[in-house]
Protein backbone atom coordinates (compact mmCIF):
# COMPACT_ATOMS: atom_id res chain seq x y z
CA UNK A 1 0.00 0.00 0.00
CA UNK A 2 1.29 3.19 -1.07
CA UNK A 3 2.45 6.26 1.79
CA UNK A 4 2.33 9.70 -0.14
CA UNK A 5 2.48 12.51 2.33
CA UNK A 6 1.95 16.29 0.80
CA UNK A 7 3.99 19.22 2.36
CA UNK A 8 3.35 17.82 5.86
CA UNK A 9 3.77 20.61 8.62
CA UNK A 10 3.09 19.55 12.61
CA UNK A 11 3.45 22.46 15.42
CA UNK A 12 2.58 20.79 18.72
CA UNK A 13 0.48 23.21 21.10
CA UNK A 14 3.83 24.40 22.36
CA UNK A 15 4.53 26.09 19.57
CA UNK A 16 7.31 23.67 18.68
CA UNK A 17 7.44 23.49 14.72
CA UNK A 18 8.48 19.63 14.54
CA UNK A 19 7.70 18.94 10.99
CA UNK A 20 8.08 21.93 8.58
CA UNK A 21 6.78 20.69 5.18
CA UNK A 22 7.69 16.92 4.26
CA UNK A 23 6.99 15.48 1.06
CA UNK A 24 7.87 12.10 0.75
CA UNK A 25 6.38 9.28 -1.55
CA UNK A 26 7.01 5.26 0.05
CA UNK A 27 6.03 2.47 -2.23
CA UNK A 28 4.30 -0.78 -1.35
CA UNK A 29 6.55 -3.24 -0.20
CA UNK A 30 9.50 -0.83 0.84
CA UNK A 31 11.50 -1.34 3.57
CA UNK A 32 12.73 2.69 5.21
CA UNK A 33 14.66 3.45 7.63
CA UNK A 34 14.37 6.72 9.32
CA UNK A 35 17.31 8.33 10.76
CA UNK A 36 18.21 11.62 12.61
CA UNK A 37 18.99 13.30 15.74
CA UNK A 38 16.66 13.35 18.81
CA UNK A 39 13.88 15.77 18.23
CA UNK A 40 14.00 15.88 14.37
CA UNK A 41 10.64 14.75 14.24
CA UNK A 42 10.65 11.04 13.87
CA UNK A 43 8.54 9.94 15.92
CA UNK A 44 6.02 13.07 14.85
CA UNK A 45 6.58 12.37 11.13
CA UNK A 46 5.56 8.14 11.83
CA UNK A 47 2.45 9.23 13.98
CA UNK A 48 1.12 11.00 11.13
CA UNK A 49 0.82 7.53 9.42
CA UNK A 50 -1.77 6.15 11.74
CA UNK A 51 -3.63 9.23 12.14
CA UNK A 52 -2.55 9.60 15.62
CA UNK A 53 -1.04 12.71 14.50
CA UNK A 54 -3.05 15.24 12.78
CA UNK A 55 -1.20 17.54 9.78
CA UNK A 56 -1.34 21.02 10.59
CA UNK A 57 -1.19 21.66 7.15
CA UNK A 58 -0.59 19.32 4.31
CA UNK A 59 -1.77 15.81 4.01
CA UNK A 60 -0.95 12.35 4.42
CA UNK A 61 -2.64 9.47 2.12
CA UNK A 62 -2.60 5.82 3.33
CA UNK A 63 -3.35 4.09 -0.19
CA UNK A 64 -6.41 6.15 -0.70
CA UNK A 65 -7.58 7.21 2.61
CA UNK A 66 -6.43 10.39 3.96
CA UNK A 67 -5.56 10.10 7.20
CA UNK A 68 -7.86 13.26 8.53
CA UNK A 69 -11.02 11.43 7.54
CA UNK A 70 -10.44 8.17 9.03
CA UNK A 71 -9.96 6.81 12.74
CA UNK A 72 -7.02 6.01 14.38
CA UNK A 73 -8.97 2.43 15.22
CA UNK A 74 -9.97 2.29 11.44
CA UNK A 75 -6.19 2.87 10.49
CA UNK A 76 -5.39 -0.06 12.16
CA UNK A 77 -6.23 -2.04 9.45
CA UNK A 78 -3.68 -0.87 7.34
CA UNK A 79 -0.82 0.53 9.86
CA UNK A 80 0.59 -1.19 11.89
CA UNK A 81 2.44 0.28 14.53
CA UNK A 82 4.96 -0.79 17.39
CA UNK A 83 5.46 1.82 20.16
CA UNK A 84 9.04 1.85 21.64
CA UNK A 85 8.16 0.82 25.12
CA UNK A 86 6.09 -2.79 25.43
CA UNK A 87 5.36 -1.84 28.47
CA UNK A 88 3.24 0.21 26.99
CA UNK A 89 0.62 -1.30 25.48
CA UNK A 90 0.77 -5.28 27.12
CA UNK A 91 -2.01 -5.51 29.61
CA UNK A 92 -3.13 -9.20 29.04
CA UNK A 93 -2.89 -12.23 31.43
CA UNK A 94 -1.03 -14.23 28.92
CA UNK A 95 1.10 -13.68 25.50
CA UNK A 96 -1.50 -15.33 23.29
CA UNK A 97 -4.37 -13.49 24.46
CA UNK A 98 -2.50 -10.51 24.71
CA UNK A 99 -1.72 -11.33 20.66
CA UNK A 100 -5.20 -11.69 19.65
CA UNK A 101 -6.38 -8.24 21.35
CA UNK A 102 -5.34 -6.74 17.55
CA UNK A 103 -6.51 -8.29 15.10
CA UNK A 104 -9.86 -8.99 16.92
CA UNK A 105 -9.89 -5.21 17.11
CA UNK A 106 -10.26 -5.44 13.58
CA UNK A 107 -12.92 -7.85 13.28
CA UNK A 108 -11.37 -10.65 11.67
CA UNK A 109 -12.72 -13.61 11.66
CA UNK A 110 -12.20 -16.56 14.34
CA UNK A 111 -10.15 -18.90 11.94
CA UNK A 112 -8.20 -16.37 10.43
CA UNK A 113 -7.24 -14.87 13.91
CA UNK A 114 -6.15 -18.34 15.05
CA UNK A 115 -4.05 -18.39 12.02
CA UNK A 116 -2.62 -14.81 12.05
CA UNK A 117 -1.69 -15.37 15.97
CA UNK A 118 0.09 -18.54 15.23
CA UNK A 119 2.11 -17.31 12.32
CA UNK A 120 3.09 -14.01 14.52
CA UNK A 121 4.36 -16.59 17.78
CA UNK A 122 6.35 -18.70 14.86
CA UNK A 123 7.79 -14.91 13.69
CA UNK A 124 8.93 -13.49 17.15
CA UNK A 125 10.16 -17.34 18.58
CA UNK A 126 7.35 -17.17 20.98
CA UNK A 127 5.24 -19.99 20.52
CA UNK A 128 6.81 -21.56 23.73
CA UNK A 129 5.53 -18.94 25.62
CA UNK A 130 1.95 -18.34 24.71
CA UNK A 131 0.60 -18.85 28.32
CA UNK A 132 2.88 -16.78 30.17
CA UNK A 133 1.94 -13.56 31.49
CA UNK A 134 3.82 -10.94 29.71
CA UNK A 135 5.22 -9.16 32.63
CA UNK A 136 6.95 -12.41 34.06
CA UNK A 137 8.89 -12.41 30.10
CA UNK A 138 12.02 -10.66 30.17
CA UNK A 139 12.35 -7.24 28.44
CA UNK A 140 13.71 -8.63 25.16
CA UNK A 141 10.83 -10.99 25.29
CA UNK A 142 8.45 -8.60 25.96
CA UNK A 143 9.30 -6.51 23.03
CA UNK A 144 8.96 -9.67 21.00
CA UNK A 145 5.29 -9.74 22.59
CA UNK A 146 4.66 -6.49 21.57
CA UNK A 147 5.41 -7.02 17.72
CA UNK A 148 4.10 -9.84 17.90
CA UNK A 149 0.97 -8.57 19.03
CA UNK A 150 1.29 -5.27 15.84
CA UNK A 151 2.76 -7.99 12.93
CA UNK A 152 -0.63 -10.50 14.11
CA UNK A 153 -2.87 -7.28 12.70
CA UNK A 154 -2.02 -8.72 9.06
CA UNK A 155 -1.33 -4.73 7.99
CA UNK A 156 0.07 -3.92 4.90
CA UNK A 157 2.52 -1.06 6.70
CA UNK A 158 4.17 -1.99 9.68
CA UNK A 159 6.00 0.63 11.82
CA UNK A 160 8.67 0.29 14.45
CA UNK A 161 9.89 2.70 17.13
CA UNK A 162 13.58 2.28 17.62
CA UNK A 163 12.78 -1.63 17.82
CA UNK A 164 16.59 -2.07 18.84
CA UNK A 165 17.41 -0.18 21.43
CA UNK A 166 18.41 -2.02 24.67
CA UNK A 167 18.31 -5.60 22.75
CA UNK A 168 20.98 -7.91 22.74
CA UNK A 169 22.57 -8.97 19.55
CA UNK A 170 20.62 -12.22 19.54
CA UNK A 171 17.05 -10.19 19.46
CA UNK A 172 18.29 -7.79 17.13
CA UNK A 173 18.84 -10.65 14.89
CA UNK A 174 15.25 -11.99 15.73
CA UNK A 175 14.10 -8.62 14.87
CA UNK A 176 15.91 -8.78 11.73
CA UNK A 177 14.31 -11.90 10.87
CA UNK A 178 11.16 -10.74 11.34
CA UNK A 179 11.60 -8.11 9.17
CA UNK A 180 13.02 -9.95 6.32
CA UNK A 181 10.02 -12.00 6.57
CA UNK A 182 7.78 -9.41 6.41
CA UNK A 183 9.97 -8.73 3.34
CA UNK A 184 9.12 -11.17 1.38
CA UNK A 185 5.18 -11.04 2.25
CA UNK A 186 5.07 -8.07 0.62
CA UNK A 187 4.58 -5.88 3.25
CA UNK A 188 5.97 -1.99 3.72
CA UNK A 189 8.11 -1.79 6.81
CA UNK A 190 9.24 1.73 8.48
CA UNK A 191 11.62 1.65 11.24
CA UNK A 192 12.76 4.24 13.25
CA UNK A 193 16.27 3.89 14.71
CA UNK A 194 19.84 5.03 16.06
CA UNK A 195 21.33 2.11 15.29
CA UNK A 196 23.24 2.46 12.33
CA UNK A 197 24.88 -1.02 11.57
CA UNK A 198 20.80 -2.42 11.87
CA UNK A 199 19.79 0.25 9.46
CA UNK A 200 22.41 -0.31 6.96
CA UNK A 201 21.96 -4.03 6.96
CA UNK A 202 18.25 -4.42 7.21
CA UNK A 203 16.82 -1.21 4.92
CA UNK A 204 16.94 -0.68 1.01
CA UNK A 205 16.09 3.06 1.61
CA UNK A 206 17.05 5.55 4.45
CA UNK A 207 15.50 8.91 5.13
CA UNK A 208 17.35 11.19 7.30
CA UNK A 209 15.32 14.24 8.82
CA UNK A 210 17.42 17.04 10.57
CA UNK A 211 14.73 19.45 12.65
CA UNK A 212 11.87 18.33 10.84
CA UNK A 213 13.00 18.46 7.26
CA UNK A 214 14.37 15.55 5.07
CA UNK A 215 17.78 15.83 4.73
CA UNK A 216 18.56 13.30 2.50
CA UNK A 217 16.65 10.69 0.85
CA UNK A 218 17.73 7.93 -1.16
CA UNK A 219 18.97 4.02 -0.98
CA UNK A 220 20.62 2.68 1.96
CA UNK A 221 24.50 3.18 -0.17
CA UNK A 222 23.95 6.90 -1.10
CA UNK A 223 22.61 8.51 2.60
CA UNK A 224 25.25 6.23 4.15
CA UNK A 225 27.96 7.31 1.84
CA UNK A 226 27.28 11.34 2.30
CA UNK A 227 29.14 11.48 6.17
CA UNK A 228 29.57 15.23 5.89
CA UNK A 229 25.67 15.50 5.50
CA UNK A 230 24.66 12.86 7.80
CA UNK A 231 26.76 14.63 10.39
CA UNK A 232 24.70 17.46 10.56
CA UNK A 233 21.59 15.42 12.56
CA UNK A 234 24.68 13.84 14.39
CA UNK A 235 24.37 10.20 12.49
CA UNK A 236 27.79 8.64 12.05
CA UNK A 237 27.90 5.98 9.07
CA UNK A 238 28.62 2.40 10.04
CA UNK A 239 32.37 1.89 11.06
CA UNK A 240 32.88 -0.90 7.97
CA UNK A 241 31.10 2.55 5.38
CA UNK A 242 33.69 5.02 6.84
CA UNK A 243 36.53 2.39 7.05
CA UNK A 244 35.69 1.18 3.38
CA UNK A 245 36.09 5.78 2.19
CA UNK A 246 39.48 6.31 4.27
CA UNK A 247 40.81 3.26 2.34
CA UNK A 248 39.83 4.62 -1.00
CA UNK A 249 37.26 2.21 -1.64
CA UNK A 250 34.90 3.26 -5.12
CA UNK A 251 31.71 1.91 -4.10
CA UNK A 252 30.11 2.69 -0.54
CA UNK A 253 29.46 -0.51 1.15
CA UNK A 254 27.52 -1.39 3.82
CA UNK A 255 28.13 -4.30 5.85
CA UNK A 256 30.58 -7.34 5.60
CA UNK A 257 30.03 -8.67 2.25
CA UNK A 258 30.18 -5.84 0.46
CA UNK A 259 33.27 -4.82 2.41
CA UNK A 260 35.22 -7.85 1.20
CA UNK A 261 33.75 -8.19 -2.17
CA UNK A 262 35.29 -4.52 -2.76
CA UNK A 263 38.61 -5.30 -1.27
CA UNK A 264 39.15 -8.41 -3.82
CA UNK B 1 5.77 20.15 28.53
CA UNK B 2 3.36 18.84 31.41
CA UNK B 3 4.67 21.37 34.31
CA UNK B 4 1.15 22.76 34.95
CA UNK B 5 0.52 20.41 38.15
CA UNK B 6 1.73 23.15 40.90
CA UNK B 7 -0.02 26.33 40.72
CA UNK B 8 3.34 28.23 40.96
CA UNK B 9 3.86 30.82 38.44
CA UNK B 10 7.28 32.15 38.03
CA UNK B 11 7.78 35.41 38.41
CA UNK B 12 9.82 38.43 39.89
CA UNK B 13 8.38 40.14 42.96
CA UNK B 14 8.71 41.11 46.35
CA UNK B 15 6.23 38.35 47.37
CA UNK B 16 7.61 35.37 45.55
CA UNK B 17 11.13 36.16 47.06
CA UNK B 18 9.48 35.79 50.21
CA UNK B 19 10.73 33.03 52.69
CA UNK B 20 8.20 30.35 52.06
CA UNK B 21 7.93 29.55 55.93
CA UNK B 22 6.79 33.90 56.05
CA UNK B 23 3.98 33.76 53.50
CA UNK B 24 2.95 30.47 55.19
CA UNK B 25 2.86 31.96 58.67
CA UNK B 26 1.13 34.83 56.99
CA UNK B 27 -1.37 32.49 55.49
CA UNK B 28 -2.45 30.90 58.91
CA UNK B 29 -2.41 34.47 60.39
CA UNK B 30 -5.00 35.92 57.80
CA UNK B 31 -6.83 32.75 58.50
CA UNK B 32 -7.09 32.61 62.21
CA UNK B 33 -8.14 36.42 62.38
CA UNK B 34 -10.54 35.64 59.85
CA UNK B 35 -12.19 32.90 61.75
CA UNK B 36 -11.75 34.15 65.23
CA UNK B 37 -12.28 38.26 64.88
CA UNK B 38 -15.03 38.97 67.08
CA UNK B 39 -15.93 41.75 64.38
CA UNK B 40 -18.64 41.17 62.04
CA UNK B 41 -16.60 42.54 58.88
CA UNK B 42 -13.53 41.35 59.66
CA UNK B 43 -12.96 38.75 57.02
CA UNK B 44 -14.67 41.29 54.50
CA UNK B 45 -11.45 43.83 54.74
CA UNK B 46 -9.26 41.17 55.04
CA UNK B 47 -9.98 39.88 51.37
CA UNK B 48 -10.31 43.71 50.34
CA UNK B 49 -7.55 45.44 51.55
CA UNK B 50 -4.77 42.48 52.43
CA UNK B 51 -5.26 39.58 49.92
CA UNK B 52 -6.41 41.18 46.71
CA UNK B 53 -3.58 44.11 47.16
CA UNK B 54 -0.85 40.91 47.70
CA UNK B 55 -2.14 39.47 44.98
CA UNK B 56 -1.16 42.57 42.54
CA UNK B 57 2.14 43.07 44.99
CA UNK B 58 2.62 39.90 43.91
CA UNK B 59 2.07 40.02 39.96
CA UNK B 60 -0.45 37.36 39.87
CA UNK B 61 -3.67 39.06 39.85
CA UNK B 62 -4.91 37.87 36.54
CA UNK B 63 -4.42 34.31 37.72
CA UNK B 64 -5.43 34.48 41.31
CA UNK B 65 -8.65 36.15 39.94
CA UNK B 66 -8.75 33.05 37.40
CA UNK B 67 -8.85 30.66 40.32
CA UNK B 68 -11.27 33.05 42.50
CA UNK B 69 -13.81 33.27 40.00
CA UNK B 70 -13.21 29.55 38.86
CA UNK B 71 -12.62 27.63 41.96
CA UNK B 72 -13.25 29.45 45.11
CA UNK B 73 -16.81 31.52 43.94
CA UNK B 74 -18.63 28.53 43.07
CA UNK B 75 -17.30 26.78 46.58
CA UNK B 76 -18.46 29.71 48.29
CA UNK B 77 -21.19 30.64 46.68
CA UNK B 78 -22.70 26.74 47.76
CA UNK B 79 -21.92 27.38 51.23
CA UNK B 80 -23.57 30.95 51.27
CA UNK B 81 -26.83 29.44 50.02
CA UNK B 82 -26.72 25.82 52.22
CA UNK B 83 -26.09 28.25 55.23
CA UNK B 84 -28.67 30.87 54.16
CA UNK B 85 -30.91 28.83 54.27
CA UNK B 86 -30.54 25.90 56.84
CA UNK B 87 -29.46 28.44 59.63
CA UNK B 88 -32.58 28.36 61.91
CA UNK B 89 -31.56 31.61 63.64
CA UNK B 90 -33.27 34.72 63.71
CA UNK B 91 -37.27 36.11 63.44
CA UNK B 92 -37.06 39.00 60.24
CA UNK B 93 -38.50 36.21 57.61
CA UNK B 94 -37.54 37.20 54.48
CA UNK B 95 -37.99 34.96 52.18
CA UNK B 96 -39.65 31.57 52.78
CA UNK B 97 -40.04 28.29 50.55
CA UNK B 98 -41.89 25.58 52.16
CA UNK B 99 -40.48 24.18 55.43
CA UNK B 100 -37.06 26.63 54.16
CA UNK B 101 -37.48 30.42 55.08
CA UNK B 102 -34.36 33.17 55.41
CA UNK B 103 -33.85 35.39 57.79
CA UNK B 104 -31.64 38.82 57.98
CA UNK B 105 -30.05 36.42 60.83
CA UNK B 106 -29.24 33.85 58.65
CA UNK B 107 -28.39 35.80 55.79
CA UNK B 108 -26.14 37.73 57.94
CA UNK B 109 -24.69 34.74 59.64
CA UNK B 110 -24.14 32.96 55.91
CA UNK B 111 -22.61 35.81 54.19
CA UNK B 112 -19.93 36.01 56.56
CA UNK B 113 -19.00 32.78 57.20
CA UNK B 114 -18.75 32.27 53.12
CA UNK B 115 -16.62 35.35 53.21
CA UNK B 116 -14.00 33.19 56.22
CA UNK B 117 -13.97 30.48 54.06
CA UNK B 118 -12.84 32.59 50.81
CA UNK B 119 -9.95 34.34 53.06
CA UNK B 120 -9.10 30.88 54.02
CA UNK B 121 -8.89 29.63 50.19
CA UNK B 122 -8.04 32.32 48.59
CA UNK B 123 -4.43 33.14 50.62
CA UNK B 124 -3.72 29.47 50.37
CA UNK B 125 -4.14 29.71 46.58
CA UNK B 126 -1.91 33.46 46.92
CA UNK B 127 0.60 31.46 48.92
CA UNK B 128 0.43 28.51 45.93
CA UNK B 129 0.83 31.07 43.34
CA UNK B 130 3.89 32.61 44.54
CA UNK B 131 5.49 29.64 46.01
CA UNK B 132 7.46 26.61 44.46
CA UNK B 133 6.41 23.49 46.07
CA UNK B 134 9.62 22.03 45.98
CA UNK B 135 11.32 25.41 47.12
CA UNK B 136 8.74 25.64 50.24
CA UNK B 137 9.53 21.75 51.02
CA UNK B 138 13.31 22.19 51.02
CA UNK B 139 12.60 25.38 53.53
CA UNK B 140 10.62 23.01 55.49
CA UNK B 141 13.20 20.26 55.58
CA UNK B 142 16.06 22.43 56.32
CA UNK B 143 13.64 23.69 59.40
CA UNK B 144 13.21 20.22 60.54
CA UNK B 145 10.04 18.56 58.53
CA UNK B 146 11.22 15.11 58.06
CA UNK B 147 12.75 14.21 54.64
CA UNK B 148 10.10 11.73 53.97
CA UNK B 149 7.23 14.15 54.63
CA UNK B 150 9.05 16.50 51.91
CA UNK B 151 9.30 13.29 49.33
CA UNK B 152 5.55 12.05 49.59
CA UNK B 153 4.67 16.07 48.40
CA UNK B 154 7.35 16.41 45.91
CA UNK B 155 6.84 12.84 44.73
CA UNK B 156 3.13 13.55 44.06
CA UNK B 157 3.14 16.74 42.27
CA UNK B 158 6.22 15.30 39.78
CA UNK B 159 4.64 11.91 39.39
CA UNK B 160 1.00 13.27 38.30
CA UNK B 161 2.58 14.25 34.91
CA UNK B 162 4.65 11.91 34.18
CA UNK B 163 1.44 9.46 34.76
CA UNK B 164 -0.55 11.94 32.10
CA UNK B 165 1.75 11.72 29.50
CA UNK B 166 1.99 8.08 30.03
CA UNK B 167 -1.37 7.66 29.80
CA UNK B 168 -1.37 9.78 26.92
CA UNK B 169 1.16 7.23 25.19
CA UNK B 170 -0.65 4.13 26.01
CA UNK B 171 -3.56 5.83 24.45
CA UNK B 172 -1.86 5.91 21.16
CA UNK B 173 -0.42 2.79 21.83
CA UNK B 174 -4.17 0.91 21.68
CA UNK B 175 -5.45 3.31 19.28
CA UNK B 176 -2.74 2.05 16.94
CA UNK B 177 -3.50 -1.59 17.96
CA UNK B 178 -6.91 -1.22 16.67
CA UNK B 179 -8.79 0.24 20.28
CA UNK B 180 -11.78 1.99 19.43
CA UNK B 181 -12.36 4.58 22.56
CA UNK B 182 -15.08 6.23 21.24
CA UNK B 183 -18.19 4.66 21.06
CA UNK B 184 -21.33 3.54 23.98
CA UNK B 185 -20.57 3.50 27.48
CA UNK B 186 -20.24 -0.35 27.57
CA UNK B 187 -17.99 0.00 24.63
CA UNK B 188 -15.82 2.59 26.34
CA UNK B 189 -15.84 1.07 29.93
CA UNK B 190 -14.93 -2.62 28.03
CA UNK B 191 -11.55 -0.29 26.95
CA UNK B 192 -10.46 0.86 29.99
CA UNK B 193 -8.58 -2.20 30.47
CA UNK B 194 -6.31 -2.20 28.29
CA UNK B 195 -5.39 1.36 29.27
CA UNK B 196 -5.68 0.92 33.22
CA UNK B 197 -3.28 -2.13 33.26
CA UNK B 198 -0.13 -0.76 31.88
CA UNK B 199 -0.58 2.69 33.58
CA UNK B 200 -0.71 1.28 36.94
CA UNK B 201 1.93 -1.39 36.67
CA UNK B 202 4.25 0.94 35.17
CA UNK B 203 3.70 3.43 37.54
CA UNK B 204 4.27 1.41 40.64
CA UNK B 205 7.19 0.08 38.54
CA UNK B 206 8.22 3.49 38.41
CA UNK B 207 7.80 4.48 42.09
CA UNK B 208 10.01 1.37 43.37
CA UNK B 209 12.96 2.86 40.80
CA UNK B 210 12.14 6.18 42.42
CA UNK B 211 12.86 4.71 45.51
CA UNK B 212 15.75 2.72 44.58
CA UNK B 213 17.24 5.70 42.79
CA UNK B 214 17.27 8.34 45.90
CA UNK B 215 18.16 5.69 48.32
CA UNK B 216 20.86 5.00 46.17
CA UNK B 217 22.18 8.72 46.81
CA UNK B 218 21.30 8.66 50.33
CA UNK B 219 18.03 9.54 51.38
CA UNK B 220 17.35 7.98 54.53
CA UNK B 221 21.22 8.37 55.73
CA UNK B 222 21.00 10.21 59.06
CA UNK B 223 23.81 12.41 58.54
CA UNK B 224 23.05 16.35 57.96
CA UNK B 225 22.49 17.39 54.26
CA UNK B 226 23.57 20.39 52.63
CA UNK B 227 21.01 21.33 50.13
CA UNK B 228 21.77 23.00 46.39
CA UNK B 229 19.39 25.71 46.45
CA UNK B 230 19.96 28.63 49.17
CA UNK B 231 16.59 29.86 50.15
CA UNK B 232 16.89 33.72 51.33
CA UNK B 233 15.59 34.77 55.16
CA UNK B 234 16.29 37.60 57.17
CA UNK B 235 16.43 38.84 60.29
CA UNK B 236 13.53 41.35 58.71
CA UNK B 237 11.54 38.41 58.07
CA UNK B 238 11.97 36.94 61.45
CA UNK B 239 10.71 39.70 62.94
CA UNK B 240 7.62 39.91 60.66
CA UNK B 241 7.20 35.97 61.69
CA UNK B 242 7.43 36.74 65.44
CA UNK B 243 4.58 39.53 64.47
CA UNK B 244 2.16 37.38 62.84
CA UNK B 245 2.71 34.33 65.48
CA UNK B 246 1.70 36.70 68.38
CA UNK B 247 -1.21 38.03 66.29
CA UNK B 248 -2.07 34.23 65.86
CA UNK B 249 -1.51 33.57 69.60
CA UNK B 250 -3.86 36.66 70.30
CA UNK B 251 -6.39 35.36 68.30
CA UNK B 252 -6.68 32.26 69.90
CA UNK B 253 -6.68 33.96 73.51
CA UNK B 254 -9.04 36.41 72.48
CA UNK B 255 -11.63 33.93 70.73
CA UNK B 256 -11.12 31.65 74.54
CA UNK B 257 -11.35 34.94 76.30
CA UNK B 258 -14.64 36.16 75.39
Amino acid sequence: MKIEINDLRFTYPTGLEALQGISLTIEAGEQVAIVGQNGAGKTTLVRHFNGLLQPSSGSVLIGEWDTKKHSVAKLASRVGYVFQNPDEQLFSKDVGTEIRFGPRNLGYSKEKIDELVTRALSLTELSDKTDTNPYDLSPTWRKMAALASVIAMDTPIVIFDEPTTGQDAVNVARIANVIAELRKEGKTVITITHDIDFCAENFDRVIALSNGKILLDGSARDVLGQEEILAQTYVDPPQLTRLGKRLGLKETVRNQDEFLKALK
Amino acid sequence: MHERLSFHIKRDSVLHRLNPLTKLTLVLALIMVAFTSPWYWTPHLLFLFVIIPLSFIGKVFREFFFAATRLILPAAGFLFLMQAFFQPIGEHVIFKFYFLDITQESLMFAFKNAMRVIVMVSSFTLFLLTTHPSELMSDLTRRGLPGQFAYVIISTLQILPQIQSKSQTIISAQRSRGLDTEGNFFKRAGSLVPLVGPLVFGSLVEVEERAIAIEARGFTSKSIKTSLYEIADTSFEKIIRWGLIIIIILSIVLNIWL
